[in-house]
C-alpha cells in the first residue's frame, strides 16, 4: 500500500474555503475603481470570491476542494453527470410533457408471433384467461385520447401495446355486458394493492366499451380536479354553490369527441338547448353539440347539455362507460377555496359531483352502462371514509360482519360514505400462475426476458412478487427499463 | 504484574500477625487515664515528648526483644515464642549482628515518617489544625497505610458474606416455611377482585404501600349488559378490552391496608353508579383509544408441511414437469435468448457499402 493512497481517506468532503477577502483586496485588480457607488458587475467580483457567490457557483457538486493554485478539485465519485448543456432552459410545460409522454411502441422489441388483436368477445371468454391480446390501432388512438395509458406502465418496451386477459378482466367485462344487456348500470369500485393492475383493468373496460361502441368518458387522474391545479368558477344559481372547471371540461369534451366520434355522429339530440352559445337545433348530432364547446367559458354548459342528452331514455342510445382513476382524491376536502376562503369539498365541484351522483346511484344511467372508479395507492391522500366504506362493502359481499366506524375518530367524511353506500367492490389481487406464465411468455417472445419460460422460472418470479403484476415486472424487466 | 505483586505484598503484610501483636500488645497501656476531661499532658505523665525516644520505645531494637516481650504476654504466646527464642539464641553472632544492624537502619530510616506532624499555628486559615468538633479525626483518615486490604477487596468480601448469609437462610430456614404453605384454591365465582401487593422483604420502600386491584366487569353476575357497559365506560382508560379487565391502583395513603380499603370502596361505588338507571350512558360509545392491541403473527396452519401438503406439492411438481415436457415436445416452450437469435437470422442482411476513409 502506498502512503498517499491510504492518506487519501483523510480527505473529507467539505465546503470550499473562500479565499479571504482581505487577501484578495490586498492585491487589487487594476480595473477596480478606487471608489465607486455602483456594484462592480464584472467577472472579477466572482473571482474575489464572496462566500455567497461561491456557494451558488458550486451548488451542484457534492464535494469540492480548493487546491493551492485556487482550482477546484472534485472527487471523481461525487462528480455529477450533467448532460450536455444546450444553454437554454426548457420551456414552460416542456418538462411535464416529457414526463407525461406516452410511447406505445418500440422497434427494438421483437414482434410477437401469434399475437391476435383484441376482440370484445375475447374479454368475456374464461378460456382466454392468461393470453395476451394486442390493442388494435384505432383503439390505441382512442385510448390515448382518453388518457387510458399511464406513463408509469411498461408500454415503451414492446413492439405494440398488448394486454393480458385476467380472470378479473373476464369478471368485470361480463358484469358490464350483463348490465348493458338489461339496460342497467354497473356501479363498481376497483381496488387493490399497489401495482396490481387497477388502472389496466380500467383500460380494458374502456377497450371493451370502445369496441362495443359505448360512449366512453374517462377522468384519467382525479387529482387534476381536486388539487387546485385547474381553474374553477362558481356555477351561477346553485345552492349550495357548486364550482365548474371549464378548462378541464373543455379538455375532456375534446377527448370524448375524438374518442367516440363515430358513435356520437350517429346519435341525435332530442332537446333544444337555449342556454348554449350556439344554436343547436333538435335532431342534430351529439358531435355537433359537443362542437359548440369552442371556448372554455362555455365548456361546462355544453357538457351539461351533453349529459342531459345522454340521460334521455331511448332504445337507440348506446350505454355509457364513465371511469375515473384515483378515487381517494374525490373522497375528501379539495384544495380549492371558496370566496370566504373556506376549503371546498371535492363533491361541490360540479364535475366530481356528477360522477359521484352517478356512482352512488342517485342519478342512474337510463340507457345502461357502467361507472367505474379505481383507487390509487401510489400518490393517494388518506381517505378513511373510503377505506371503511370499501371494507364494509367487501364484507357485505362476502357475507361477513362489516367493520364499524371508530367512534372517536374525527377524520370521516359522511358525503364520501354516502357515495359508496351501495357500490360493488372488485378487489384486484395477484395473478394466478397461469396468467403469470402467459405474461412471461409474451416478454420472452418480445425478446426482453432472456430466459426460458418454464414452470420453474414462472414459479420463482411468481413467488417473489406474490403474483402482483408490477412486482413481477420489477423483478424481471427493471434492468431493461429505458 | 506490578499491581498484583503490590496487592500480594499488602495482603501478606496485613496478615502478619506477629508484627501486629508486637506493635499493639493486648495489655492496656498504663499511661491511659480512666476518665478525664482535660487533655493528657505528656510531660507530666512522665512520657518524654522527644520523638526519637518515643520511636525507640515503640519499636524494638532486635527480633530477640520482640520474642522476649511476646513470651511475657501470655501462656499461649509464650509457648509459641519459646522455640523461636531458642532458635534465635542459637544463631551465630555475626548473623545476629547483621540482623540487628539491619533493624536499626530501618528504624532510623523510617524515623522521619513516624515523627508526628507539628501544627503550624500561624499558617493561613490554620490549615493543618485538627478540628476538634468533628467526631472523627479527619486528618489522614483516608490515607492508606498499607496495613489492610483495598476497599474493593473489602467490598468483595462483604458480598461473599452476604451470599453466604442467604445461602444459610436458603438451606436452614426456608424449608421451615413449607409448614405454612397452603394449597392453591382458585377463586370462587363471588371472589371477583384480585389484589396485588408488593413486599420488599422488610425493606422500607416508597412503593410498598401500593395496592392494585383487577377485576373483569363481566364477572359481576348481578349486572345487566347495559350496566356492564356503563361500568366499562366509567372505568375509562383503566379498561383493557383485550383481556376484558379493569385495573386500578392506589398509593394515596400511608398504609397498604388503607389503600386496599379505598380501592374496595371505589369498586363498590362504581358498581353502584353502574346500576344507577338515571343515566345509562348508552348514547356514548365505549372509548378504546387508549388501547392498542398488538397483532401477533402466527405461522399459518396452511403452510405446515403435513403429509397431505407434501403430496400436493409433489403432484404440483409432477404436473408442472409434465407440462414443460409437453411444451418442449410440441415446441411451445419459449426461450427469450433463442427468440432473439432467430429474429437476428431472419433480419435482412445489410449490404456492405464501401465507405471512404478520411486521410
Amino acid at each position: 500500500m502506498s502512503a498517499p493512497l491510504s492518506l487519501r481517506c483523510l480527505l473529507r468532503p467539505s465546503a470550499p474555503v473562500p479565499r479571504s477577502i482581505t487577501a484578495a483586496a490586498s492585491t487589487p485588480s487594476p480595473w477596480t475603481a478606487t471608489f465607486s457607488t455602483t456594484a462592480s458587475a464584472q467577472k472579477d467580483g466572482q473571482k474575489m470570491g464572496t462566500p455567497k457567490k461561491m456557494s451558488a457557483k458550486t451548488k451542484g457538486s457534492v464535494s469540492t476542494h480548493m487546491n493551492p493554485t485556487g482550482k477546484k478539485q472534485t472527487m471523481a465519485k461525487f462528480k455529477k453527470n450533467k448532460g450536455a448543456k444546450t444553454g437554454k432552459p426548457p420551456l414552460p410545460g416542456e418538462r411535464k410533457a416529457l414526463r407525461k409522454r406516452i410511447q406505445l411502441s418500440n422497434n427494438n422489441a421483437l414482434p410477437v408471433a401469434g399475437l391476435v388483436e383484441l376482440e370484445p368477445k375475447d374479454l368475456l371468454d374464461p378460456t382466454k384467461v392468461g393470453t395476451m391480446v394486442a390493442l388494435p390501432g384505432e383503439m390505441q388512438d382512442s385510448l390515448r385520447t382518453l388518457e387510458a395509458f399511464k406513463p408509469t406502465q411498461f408500454w415503451p418496451m414492446f413492439r405494440q401495446p398488448a394486454t393480458l386477459i385476467r380472470s378479473e378482466t373476464v369478471d368485470l367485462i361480463a358484469q358490464m355486458q350483463e348490465a348493458a344487456s338489461k339496460k342497467q348500470m354497473l356501479r363498481a369500485v376497483i381496488t387493490g394493492e399497489r401495482i396490481t393492475g387497477k388502472s389496466l383493468l380500467l383500460l380494458q373496460s374502456m377497450a371493451y366499451g370502445l369496441s362495443k361502441e359505448w360512449i366512453v368518458i374517462n377522468i384519467p387522474e382525479a387529482q387534476e380536479l381536486t388539487t387546485a391545479c385547474t381553474e374553477y368558477a362558481p356555477v351561477p344559481d346553485t345552492e349550495p354553490v357548486q364550482y365548474m372547471q371549464n378548462n378541464y371540461c373543455l379538455k375532456m369534451i375534446q377527448a370524448i369527441k375524438k374518442a367516440n366520434s363515430s358513435v356520437l355522429a350517429k346519435q341525435a339530440t332530442v332537446y333544444s338547448h337555449p342556454e348554449l352559445p350556439q344554436n343547436i337545433p333538435i335532431n342534430s348530432s351529439l358531435l355537433a353539440l359537443l362542437n359548440a364547446a369552442k371556448e372554455p367559458e362555455s365548456a361546462w354548459v355544453v357538457f351539461q347539455a351533453f349529459w342531459k342528452e345522454l340521460m334521455h331514455k331511448d332504445a337507440t342510445r348506446p350505454p355509457i362507460l364513465f371511469t375515473l382513476d384515483g378515487l381517494q382524491h374525490i373522497m375528501k376536502i379539495s384544495d380549492y377555496r371558496s370566496p370566504a376562503f373556506e376549503l371546498i369539498h371535492s363533491q361541490d365541484l360540479a364535475l366530481v359531483r356528477l360522477f359521484c351522483d352517478t356512482l352512488s346511484g342517485a342519478s342512474p344511467l337510463p340507457n345502461g352502462g357502467a361507472i367505474l372508479a379505481a383507487t390509487t395507492r401510489g400518490n393517494a391522500p388518506r381517505s378513511p371514509s373510503m377505506e371503511l366504506a370499501l371494507a364494509q362493502r367487501e364484507a357485505e359481499q362476502a357475507g361477513t360482519e362489516p367493520p364499524a366506524h371508530e367512534p372517536y375518530f374525527k377524520g370521516y367524511d359522511t358525503r364520501s360514505e354516502a357515495t359508496l353506500k351501495s357500490v360493488k367492490v372488485m378487489k384486484v389481487k395477484g395473478m394466478s400462475k397461469l396468467e403469470a406464465r402467459g405474461l412471461m411468455e409474451y416478454w420472452a417472445s418480445s425478446g426482453i426476458l432472456r430466459a426460458t419460460v418454464d414452470e420453474k422460472a414462472v414459479a420463482a418470479k411468481w413467488a417473489l412478487s406474490a403474483g402482483v403484476v408490477g412486482e413481477m415486472e420489477r423483478a424481471s424487466l427493471l434492468t431493461m427499463r429505458p | 504484574m506490578a499491581t498484583t505483586a503490590n496487592s500480594l505484598r499488602l495482603c501478606v503484610r496485613a496478615r502478619s500477625q506477629l508484627s501486629a501483636l508486637a506493635i499493639c500488645p493486648s495489655q492496656a497501656s498504663p499511661l491511659r487515664r480512666a476518665l478525664s476531661t482535660t487533655p493528657a499532658r505528656c510531660a507530666e505523665e512522665g512520657v518524654s515528648g522527644d520523638a526519637d525516644e518515643l520511636g525507640k520505645k515503640k519499636f524494638y531494637d532486635t527480633a530477640g526483644d520482640v520474642l522476649k516481650d511476646l513470651a511475657k504476654v501470655g501462656k499461649r504466646q509464650a509457648r509459641l515464642a519459646q522455640p523461636m527464642l531458642d532458635r534465635w539464641e542459637q544463631l551465630p553472632q555475626a548473623e545476629v549482628a547483621r540482623l540487628d544492624k539491619l533493624t536499626k537502619e530501618v528504624i532510623q530510616g523510617t524515623a522521619e515518617i513516624r515523627r508526628p506532624v507539628k501544627v503550624q499555628r500561624n499558617s493561613f486559615w490554620n490549615t493543618n489544625e485538627p478540628d476538634s468538633d468533628m467526631i472523627t479525626d479527619e486528618i489522614g483518615e483516608d490515607d492508606f497505610e498499607e496495613d489492610d486490604m483495598t476497599s474493593m477487596a473489602h467490598g468483595k468480601l462483604e458480598e461473599h458474606r452476604e451470599y453466604r448469609e442467604y445461602a444459610r437462610i436458603a438451606i436452614w430456614e426456608m424449608p421451615l416455611l413449607a409448614k405454612f404453605a397452603t394449597p392453591f384454591q382458585p377463586p370462587k365465582g363471588d371472589q371477583v377482585l384480585r389484589f396485588r401487593y408488593t413486599t420488599y422483604m422488610g425493606e422500607i420502600h416508597p412503593a410498598a404501600k401500593k395496592v392494585v386491584v383487577e377485576f373483569s366487569p363481566t364477572d359481576l353476575k348481578d349486572l345487566t349488559d347495559v350496566q356492564v357497559m356503563k361500568l366499562k365506560k366509567l372505568a375509562g382508560a383503566r379498561y383493557n378490552p383485550e383481556k376484558d379487565i379493569i385495573k386500578m391502583s392506589c398509593e394515596r395513603f400511608e398504609h397498604q391496608a388503607q389503600n386496599k380499603r379505598y380501592l374496595g370502596d371505589l369498586v363498590n361505588d362504581m358498581i353502584t353508579s353502574a346500576k344507577d338507571p338515571t343515566d345509562t350512558f348508552e348514547d356514548i360509545p365505549l372509548d378504546l383509544r387508549h388501547h392498542k392491541s398488538k397483532v401477533k403473527h402466527r405461522f399459518p396452519k396452511k403452510w405446515l408441511l403435513t403429509e397431505e401438503r407434501k403430496k400436493e406439492i409433489e403432484a404440483e411438481r409432477q404436473r408442472s414437469y409434465h407440462l414443460d415436457q409437453e411444451k418442449k415436445a410440441s415446441g411451445g416452450l419459449i426461450d427469450g435468448v433463442k427468440q432473439i437469435e432467430q429474429m437476428q437470422q431472419l433480419a435482412p442482411v445489410r449490404e456492405k457499402v464501401p465507405v471512404r476513409v478520411l486521410r
